[in-house]
């Protein structure tokens, strides 16, 4: 954080200016430097000199990281592409590091060391595609299954969709040693009040926690290997509306617009103002969702009660202007493929008016409740340099004073011709998580207000006519309820992409959760995990500890079976 | 002091939450002892219109899920399988289909108590020469553009006089017996 504001004098750096600074620094190692647009810059660097271009950017430039895309290139660049993504939130600009590995020896250097918040994002290209992050100071299975052969790397094209490696027996997560003195205590796989499952082992002296450990991805669906091997473009944004259970909007939304960016495909502004109506409608019934859990989750049912019976007419609004209360499939490339009816403002306008109503009840009564705050306050410390170097996002960086919202930094939709102003709270802890969604909710009954008054008539799908050409790549990014869903596109033959990536806001918000609950009591460990608003994939496991030694082990099917 | 007002205050925002909690009153609707209708525009289950079907295969193309199977039973029979336990709902075969023929329905309770109830639908589409006239099913047409693995070139290239008959036996109700029929298993 420190240099992240030495630099404020000499803010607005430009492609150029990046693109200087990255030569001086590397000489020769720059091998290739290509704008796209004001807001895009796709450098490609050589492999040895990665982590002094990731260490110019990041440290040196003030740079947010995003994440890291594997490719494989083989067939016909001979090797395979490492993508590391950064943001200038403040200039509107994402910047992608390519660098292409040799086939015969797939090595990187790793950049975890000098940015803490690449750690899953290396270790998921090494599981998946098989390029070794080089001195990555944690270098554990991330993503594949424990008994998953060490040899098979199911993103590589050799890899077929439907291959089934041999499944093995007795296999554990490699999981953190406890450290001397500590109880492990586990939370998950289920636990009662994460509505996913999910496996912390969480390390306390006396009540105290000082250590923890996650495993997930059990049941990674592999959606983006599908992706790249199997569905056309415009089968995707329904498989991507399905990657998160509540706010999918925001990831076929994404993945559109990384397509969109990629064939420089014109959206009609009516379209826009569709996607972003419905991208605050879903904000709107997911902070409902997430206050109602926290609550749940803290044993405030009544708080958990209220506001779900607030977010029904919501979903049940969706489902008259889209066919669907969750899963709009609103979103096509280049537009979107239903018009709103006719009397579509008059029923929004009803239920949000409803809803504010209502709200303003409730944020009336809840905040004053001492119960609450005790339950809140100075819980989950999360300092703005810790944000900063685990790549937090959305209210979990807004909550720590860290002013990111790609609304406003990275328009995109229609929130460019919108007003609005960022929430943003310095408490640091879940309370200020808590008041940042709070805040945000009638900041979304606003925009979408705006957007009503000032949406045009006109065209809401832009007619492609030709083929999207092959070896193009776009970014798109859309602020969810959680954060930045960051999706990378690169376009291949056959009207498929060659590669798409996917980074939801909790990728990187997870791996926050270790400093977060760090000295922490364990009885505020679950609202802490919850103040994320997580999204987990699901796990089959059972993990049992002996409680003399210590030791962890996982059962296996069988022994579960004999159980019952 | 403090302590009081605190205690005050807290007790002040419980009047308050408790009046939130009163004013709806009950919320939590009979279903499913009482049937619940989707709302106005609901997509649901896709059913297909076999009079309407061409057999052009446009919406197994586009199917994200790829629920819809297309099988060639003999020379005059394409078969349409859709394997409804993968739908998703999402209406792209209906927002595609040419011709209209494929509709979404208002039904979404698709659980079944049933084992045999294998959630499968069979549309079977007459194709090929007309029984009537001895001649082909009129071109140009979708079929002609379609170039993909799966579908029949013996009944695309067949050339056809210009007001080829469009084999659907409407108004002869007495053919319909044997050309286009439906099976459904549910």
């Amino acid at each position: 954080m420190s240099r992240h504001v030495e630099l404020d004098e000499d803010r607005a750096v430009t492609a150029e200016q990046i693109t200087d600074s990255m030569r001086r620094r590397l000489g020769d190692g720059l091998l290739d430097s290509r704008p796209a647009g004001p807001t895009r810059l796709y450098l490609t660097v050589d492999p040895a000199k990665i982590v002094d271009a990731a260490d110019e950017l990041f440290n040196g430039l003030g740079a947010r990281f995003v994440i890291s895309a594997g490719t494989d290139e083989r067939e016909n660049r001979g090797g395979f592409r490492v993508s590391h993504f950064f943001s200038f939130d403040d200039e509107d600009l994402y910047v992608a590091l390519h660098a292409l590995v040799p086939e015969d020896d797939p090595r990187i250097d790793s950049i975890t060391p000098i940015i803490p918040g690449a750690n899953w994002a290396e270790r998921e290209i090494q599981d998946l595609l098989g390029v070794t992050a080089e001195g990555h100071p944690d270098p554990r299975r991330l993503v594949l299954p424990d008994d998953w052969p060490a040899d098979v790397y199911p993103l590589r094209c050799d890899f077929d969709t439907r291959d089934r490696p041999a499944s093995a027996e007795g296999m554990a997560p490699p999981m953190k040693n406890r450290p001397e003195g500590a109880v492990m205590v586990p939370v998950g796989p289920y636990f009662p009040t994460q509505h996913e499952p999910e496996a912390f082992a969480v390390f306390v002296e006396g009540e105290v926690v000082v250590d923890s450990d996650y495993r997930g991805f059990y049941n990674h669906r592999g959606i983006e290997k599908l992706g790249c091997a199997d569905l056309t473009y415009n089968q995707i944004p329904f498989i991507a509306e399905r990657i998160c259970g509540i706010c999918g909007f925001v990831h076929s939304c994404a993945y559109c617009m990384a397509v969109e960016n990629a064939a420089g495909i014109e959206v009609p502004r009516r379209a826009q103002y569709i996607r972003t109506i419905f991208l605050e409608l879903e904000r709107l019934h997911s902070h409902l969702l997430w206050t109602g859990v926290a609550a749940h989750i803290i044993g405030f049912d009544t708080l958990f009660m209220q506001t779900w019976r607030m977010r029904e007419p919501v979903m049940w609004l969706c489902e008259q202007l889209t066919g669907n209360r969750k899963t709009y499939g609103m979103n096509i490339v280049g537009g979107v493929r239903r018009d709103l009816p006719a009397d579509a403002h008059e029923k929004i306008e009803k239920v949000i008016a409803d809803v504010e109503r209502e709200w303003s009840a409730l944020t009336d009564a809840v905040p004053g409740d001492r119960t609450l705050i005790a339950r809140l306050e100075d819980v989950g410390t999360l300092t703005p340099d810790q944000v900063r170097q685990t790549c937090c996002l959305g209210p979990t960086a807004r909550g720590s004073g860290v002013a990111i919202d790609l609304r406003i930094d990275h328009p995109y939709a229609a929130y460019g011709e919108l007003e609005m102003e960022k929430c943003v709270e310095d408490g640091c802890d879940t309370l200020a998580r808590t008041l940042v969604r709070l805040a945000e909710t009638p900041v979304a009954i606003d925009i979408i207000r705006q957007c009503l008054a000032k949406m045009p008539d006109g065209e809401i799908q832009a007619t492609i006519d030709e083929e999207i050409p092959p070896g193009l790549e776009g970014i798109g990014a859309v602020e969810a309820p959680r954060g930045e869903s960051f999706h990378w596109v690169l376009t291949g033959e056959n009207n498929r992409p060659k590669r798409w990536r996917v980074r939801a806001p909790s990728y990187q918000n997870l791996q926050a959760i270790g400093p977060m609950i760090h000295g922490d009591v364990l009885a505020d460990v679950p609202i802490d995990i919850g103040s994320i608003d997580p999204c987990y994939s699901c796990t089959d496991r059972m993990t049992v500890i002996d409680r003399r030694s210590g030791q962890m082990r996982v059962m296996t099917r069988e022994e579960i079976l004999d159980r019952r | 002091m403090l302590i009081a007002m605190n205690v005050l205050e807290t007790l002040w925002t419980k009047i308050k939450q408790a009046l939130i909690c009163l004013r709806p009153g009950r919320v939590t609707l009979p279903y499913p002892f009482a049937p619940h209708d989707p709302e106005e525009g609901f997509r649901g289950l896709p059913r297909l219109n076999v009079d309407k079907c061409i057999g052009c295969g446009g919406c197994a193309n586009v199917c994200p899920a790829r629920l819809i199977r297309i099988v060639d039973k003999d020379q005059t029979t394409r078969v349409l399988v859709f394997l409804y336990e993968r739908c998703t709902f999402c209406g792209r075969c209906a927002e595609v289909c040419p011709e209209g023929a494929i509709e979404m329905s208002r039904e979404y309770e698709l659980s079944t108590d049933d084992v045999h109830d294998d959630m499968i639908g069979e549309y079977h589409i007459f194709m090929g020469p007309c029984e009537r006239c001895g001649r082909c099913y009129r071109p140009p047409s979708v079929l002609d553009k379609l170039q993909q693995p799966g579908f029949r070139s013996d009944c695309i290239d067949r050339k056809c006089p210009p007001e080829g008959c469009r084999i659907v036996l409407d108004e002869d109700t007495d053919d319909r017996a044997e050309a286009p029929t439906q099976t459904a298993s549910r």
